[in-house]
């Protein structure tokens, strides 16, 4: 049993490599690979996050407390935190979810202390061109899609066209990730607490103890 | 400080652009059953957003979903050790 577990984590480490290019894992400073969002690794790290975010949302908001509604705006923002953190700052849109949640928490911890002042204002964007160099011809068809799409990856709203197109890769990668992620920790979830309240009724369990 | 100087090589070619429009594109559900590389740039950009938007839809109700079930989670420490050795395998 040892042997296949290890040989199961070799095997990951060989896929993982496979998948990201440039053989080496992804150093410092290198670019965010949409293909890493699919290796196991990367599925059970987010997964655990996740498992534990959500155990902090349910010890901070007892059930009786908090709105359905608000719950899950807390648990999906709890998924999106730890998303961001499982890209381990190396894209835009991560580093734009953990900031902006930093500085809502300071503004409301500001908020509390003294009177309301103006808000702190955005770190000034120095470049601000919206529209790429490369492209000569932007058709503003193609410019109205631009900005609708700077607007769903966040913290792209003002990017150039082609980091933009790569934020939009990663995030989407990222996304589909969280998703898979998600709906299995809801069957999970869900079979648990099927088969709990099945055996705490009496009735018998449909899987007998290994002999 | 010019904003150009991001790009050090000069003008972002439009190969560059191109190399990641057709890796956006391969990421969009509907690659493989295209199978055309000529999406125009367009609606390629209209079916990145609609995906993006339909994923967070998705991540939405799978939010409801389980903050539904981790209010019967909550008289259920076993369960806890279970899922997180679900988890770990």
């Amino acid at each position: 049993m040892a042997s296949t577990s290890s040989s199961t984590a070799v095997d990951e480490r060989e896929r993982k490599r496979k998948r990201t290019s440039g053989g080496e894992s992804p150093a410092a400073g290198a670019e965010a690979q949409p293909s890493k969002w699919q290796t196991r690794r990367e599925h059970e790290i987010y997964s655990s996050k996740l498992f534990e975010a959500l155990r902090l949302v349910r010890a901070g908001s007892p059930a009786s407390s908090t709105t359905t509604p608000a719950r899950s705006r807390l648990v999906r923002e709890a998924a999106d935190r730890a998303l961001a953190v499982a890209a381990r700052g190396r894209s835009r849109w991560s580093r734009a979810i953990l900031a902006s949640r930093r500085r809502r928490l300071q503004a409301a911890h500001r908020a509390r202390l003294r009177a309301p002042t103006v808000p702190p204002s955005r770190h000034p964007s120095a470049a601000g061109t919206s529209a790429a160099p490369g492209k000569a011809s932007k058709t503003p068809a193609l410019a109205r899609k631009a900005k609708v799409l700077g607007r769903l990856v966040p913290g792209c709203h003002k990017l150039p066209f082609p980091a933009l197109l790569s934020e939009a890769s990663d995030y989407i990668a990222a996304l589909e990730m969280q998703v898979r992620a998600m709906t299995a920790l809801a069957e999970v979830l869900s079979s648990v607490s099927s088969s709990a309240s099945a055996s705490a009724s009496g009735s018998s369990s449909s899987s007998p103890p290994p002999a | 400080m010019s904003s150009r100087s991001r790009s050090s090589r000069g003008a972002i070619s439009e190969e560059e652009i191109n190399e990641l429009i057709s890796k956006l594109q391969s990421l969009l559900p509907n690659a493989r059953r295209r199978g055309s590389s000529q999406a125009s740039t367009t609606k390629l950009l209209k079916e990145t957003c609609s995906y993006i938007k339909s994923l967070h839809r998705e991540v939405d109700d799978l939010s409801d979903r389980l903050s539904d079930l981790m209010s019967t989670m909550d008289h259920n420490s076993p369960g806890a050790e279970i899922i997180r050795s679900i988890l770990r395998s």
